[in-house]
């Protein structure tokens, strides 16, 4: 009988939240859940997988996809291919699924974020979300996916039983790629993720001329001023304020967001705030489905109003 | 050091919106303006900033139809030394596909290189696994999201790979590898027009794709494009500016965040 | 590159005419005279300087030797250009350009989008008799607070009684401020492109809103035969000959501000003065700089589409504190680009900008 097999994404000791995407699609597929994991002292719920395959690594041994490749021949050795094999796309997620049906001529369809069980088809984003193709693969073979962040969580079912064990003894080590250290980026004085009221901003800005205008009104507002990617990768704000995937994630009170049409990776990164807000002068812009109030404005105008209005 | 880029042509939709025809078919692109994809930008020049340093070349290439000559142009305006498209009449959506045909025209054409540079992904189909599948079926190592290369050594690389929350790692990489970079890597030079114009008269050599799709073939298929699917959504606040921003405001007392 | 463009460094006798006049030059780093000093020499400049010029034009004016400073700065930032360093901003508002043919990366298919705004329609040049186009170009057709400008344009050239029509999205950018940053084969594409569809629909007449774009159409698209005007001119006209009588009363103090490129580079003063005082109760007012010397905005030459380093009291408040002084409610002017500049400043103190045809709308 065939299986699901999930590649689990484990960072600095911790079984990220990203992984019950992972577990949620699995449920749905509806077959056995194996679950492959780097051993550690992290805390995780057994009960989520039929299996759960620990293997004898560091975790950032066994996110390497050259490492990847021969963990996963040791678990297709001792049961077979699986119907589908499963990663976070995250950073090392997507890494080792590429490195993975390169190396296993599998298909693979990436940024999975829905699944029509009847049809069997895989959503997955196209053009920032402005278009989603129904894909499939080709023939009956395994398949890999990686899961968005965020889009399967609640379909995780929790079985009755605890995961029976496996481990893998022994992991080939490739000296083509090789591990040195963690580095984490530069700190500013300012933590956007402790902040309880943050005014983000995005591409809709337009200009770097607009920003001390932005920092005005956080100021008014006794907010903190974050961004998103473009804001940053433009040098508009420091690389700390960044929120999304790749900068921060962050929970505050009220996250204000003005001129950010909400790519996944940044809604990944702030859409567990208490409170989300949204300015933006596009009706469609995806944030709004995530907002729990929306503004259809132009930002800027939005921007001095409320200047106006706070110093009245 | 030969770096080999790869380089995209790809629709700018960023502004765009855009609409399916023919019953989920296609998508319509025919008003939708073309440009270089912005992960291979910051490839480029991360390729040419290395080579300017310590010597060797660069090729870009580039799978696509004629019209991609165009970011072929502009790559050697960047400081590119050749470059060579491998010309397709449609448009490959499986990453599988383009992969397989990469190392294809590698061997068959015997193009020479110590790394191979891809973007991360690419702004249309945001697979992001090019260079992921290259790298296994050259058996070379990979690794993706690098923003920084830290050391360029005979034999091996030192490079930051960009993980989530800010955390990066480092990682030593034999040569041959593929490397996808990250967009942020750098700051990409501004490509003037006349910077195009005299990359012109470099010669680019196309390749007809059909002579390297053997064992290529497409390994999924698209069943149907649709919109995006809509949820919950957000309860719109309306009226006059002025009340739009005094109820935005009043949010803000009730939750607590402003007085 | 034009005749009438070509520097003459050579000849500068670094009389000093140009820093004089210069609204940069003093309070920024800036220095006019000693960059053209540094081109006779090719001294080193430091790569932030030549960002500064407004292309304002007043040095090429005022030069007595015809060295025309302004255009040697062009040629200084075209180098920067070609090397491919150049602020960040600059190269997204040229990127931009190049890909959707407006600076703001706006989508190309969206150039009318402005149209909306009006409740009747207007025809494609091609499909009108006059084959007179209104020539809308990026700011007027993207940016919201400029979006009324062409809105207004059309409804008093209607009004009027003119016909005319427009290329909608197959009008690309006009390239004024693309040559003025010093892109020439960005600028050459969009006036090749701009050209072609002129002639393939047989334009025979234009009217700019902008007068940045009047001013490229008339001296930097080369020979076209074709009559190109700013909408002032068209307009003053037209209430001269009694085509047009502004009825309703605008009785407020208003202060005009002479545009660089409608006043001191194409001599156009009277016009929008004639537009002004033909409207009932306005009282016009004049800054003691004015016309010819008219101070300005700094937002022509890419100085839009980026942030200079240096902190200096703008000439957009300076301009707003002369207004406020002379006892002005309502700052007039004729140009998209003051309109945005002096905007900003002019709200903080509690003062009014209006693009001549929004005063005009308000009382036809």
């Amino acid at each position: 009988m065939s299986y699901t097999l999930i590649v689990a994404d484990v960072r600095q000791g911790v079984f990220g939240e990203a992984n019950l995407d992972s577990l949620g699609i699995a449920s749905l597929l509806g077959k056995e859940v194996y679950l492959v994991v780097p051993e550690g002292a992290y805390e995780m719920n057994e009960k989520m997988a039929d299996a759960v395959v620990k293997v004898k690594a560091a975790e950032e041994v066994f996110l390497n996809p050259l490492n990847m490749g021969n963990i996963l021949e040791q678990v297709f050795g001792a049961h077979g291919k699986p119907g589908h094999l499963v990663f976070c796309h995250s950073s090392s997620g997507a890494e080792s699924a590429a490195y993975a049906a390169g190396l296993f001529g599998f298909p693979v369809i990436t940024d999975v974020s829905g699944y029509d069980r009847e049809r069997g088809v895989f959503l997955k984003s196209y053009y920032s979300d402005k278009i989603f193709g129904e894909f499939k693969a080709a023939g009956d073979g395994p398949c890999v996916i990686t899961v968005r962040s965020g889009s399967f969580r609640e379909s995780v079912l929790e079985k009755s039983f605890t995961a029976r064990v496996e481990a893998i003894e022994n992991v080939e080590i490739a000296a083509g790629r090789t591990f040195i250290e963690y580095v984490e980026e530069e700190k500013s004085d300012i933590d956007i993720t402790k902040a309880e009221f943050l005014l983000s901003v995005g591409r809709g800005v337009g200009n770097q001329d607009e920003i001390p205008s932005y920092e005005e009104l956080a100021g008014t507002l006794k907010a903190v001023l974050s961004g998103s990617r473009p804001v940053i990768d433009k040098l508009w704000l420091p690389k700390a304020r960044q929120v999304g995937t790749s900068g921060k994630t962050v929970k505050p009170k009220v996250y204000l967001a003005m001129g950010i049409s909400g790519a996944f990776q940044h809604i990944a990164g702030m859409k567990d705030s208490d409170c989300i807000i949204a300015v933006n002068k596009d009706a469609e812009a995806p944030i709004f489905q995530y907002a729990h109030y929306g503004i259809v404005a132009d930002i800027h105008k939005v921007r001095d109003k409320l200047k106006e209005i706070a110093k009245a | 050091m030969n770096i080999l880029v790869f380089t995209k042509r790809v629709a700018a939709t960023q502004e765009e919106e855009l609409r399916i025809l023919d019953e989920g078919k296609t998508v319509d692109l025919s008003k939708v303006p073309f440009k270089v994809n912005d992960w291979d930008n910051y490839a480029i020049e991360e390729a040419v900033r290395i080579v300017e340093k310590s010597g060797g070349a660069v090729t870009a290439v580039s799978i696509g139809d004629a019209e991609s000559d165009e970011v072929l142009r502009r790559a050697i305006a960047m400081g590119a030394k050749d470059g060579l498209l491998i010309e397709t009449g449609d448009a490959l959506h499986d990453p599988a596909a383009r992969s397989g045909m990469i190392r294809n025209f590698i061997q068959k054409e015997n193009v020479p290189f110590d790394v191979i540079f891809t973007g991360v992904q690419s702004e249309d189909d945001q697979f992001g696994c090019v260079g992921g599948i290259l790298a296994a079926i050259l058996k070379l190592p990979y690794s993706s999201m690098v923003v920084g290369i830290d050391s360029v050594e005979a034999g091996h690389m030192v490079v930051r790979r960009e993980l989530e929350g800010g955390l990066q790692e480092r990682v030593k990489i034999s040569t041959p590898c593929v490397l996808s970079i990250q967009s942020g890597i750098n700051e990409p030079r501004y490509v003037s027009i006349m910077g195009i114009r005299k990359a012109s008269k470099v010669e680019r050599k196309v390749f007809k794709a059909g002579g390297y799709s053997e064992g290529a073939d497409a390994k999924i298929e698209v069943v149907k494009w649709t919109y995006p699917p809509k949820k919950g959504g957000a309860m719109m606040l309306s009226g006059e500016l002025d009340d739009m921003c005094g109820q935005l405001l009043g949010i803000l007392k009730e939750k607590g965040v402003y007085q | 590159m034009l005749e009438q463009l070509a520097t003459r460094v050579t000849t500068c006798i670094q009389c000093g005419r140009c820093t004089g006049s210069c609204p940069e030059s003093g309070k920024t780093p800036f220095n006019v005279r000693m960059l053209v000093r540094k081109k006779q020499f090719r001294s080193v400049i430091d790569e932030a300087v030549p960002w500064y010029c407004t292309s304002c034009g007043a040095c090429t004016i005022r030069c007595p030797r015809d060295v025309k400073p302004s255009e040697v700065i062009i040629e200084l930032r075209s180098k920067m250009v070609e090397d491919g360093d150049i602020p960040v901003a600059l190269q997204k508002a040229l990127e931009n350009t190049f890909v959707q043919k407006n600076p703001w990366g706006k989508s190309r298919n969206k150039r009318a989008a402005w149209m909306e705004k009006l409740d009747f329609e207007i025809p494609h040049v091609s499909e009108t008799e006059s084959k007179r186009l209104l020539f809308v170009c990026c700011i007027q057709a993207y940016d919201p607070r400029c979006m009324v400008i062409p809105a207004n344009v059309a409804k008093i050239l209607k009004a009027g009684g003119m016909e005319f029509g427009i290329l909608g999205e197959e009008e690309a950018c006009c390239g004024n401020e693309i040559r003025r940053i010093g892109e020439s084969g960005l600028f050459e594409e969009l006036q090749e492109e701009n050209l072609a569809a002129f002639k393939e629909h047989g334009v025979k007449e234009i009217v700019t809103l902008s007068p940045h774009c009047m001013n490229v159409l008339k001296k930097e698209y080369g020979d076209t035969g074709i009559k190109i005007s700013h909408y002032t001119e068209i307009v003053a006209e037209m209430i001269a000959n009694g085509a047009i009588t502004p009825r309703g009363s605008y009785g407020k103090k208003v202060i005009y501000h002479d545009p660089c490129f409608l006043g001191k580079q194409n001599g156009i003063f009277d016009e929008p003065r004639a537009i002004l005082t033909s409207v009932k109760d306005l009282e016009l007012l004049e800054f003691s700089r004015s016309r010819e010397v008219s101070l300005c905005c700094e937002g022509g030459g890419g100085r839009m589409f980026f942030e200079v380093e240096a902190t200096y009291q703008r000439n957009a408040e300076v301009r707003i504190l002369d207004a406020a002084e002379k006892e002005a409610e309502v700052i007039a002017t004729a140009c998209p680009f003051c309109v945005m500049t002096l905007e900003d400043p002019a709200t903080e103190k509690g003062l009014v900008v209006r693009e001549i045809s929004e005063i005009l709308t308000e009382v036809l």
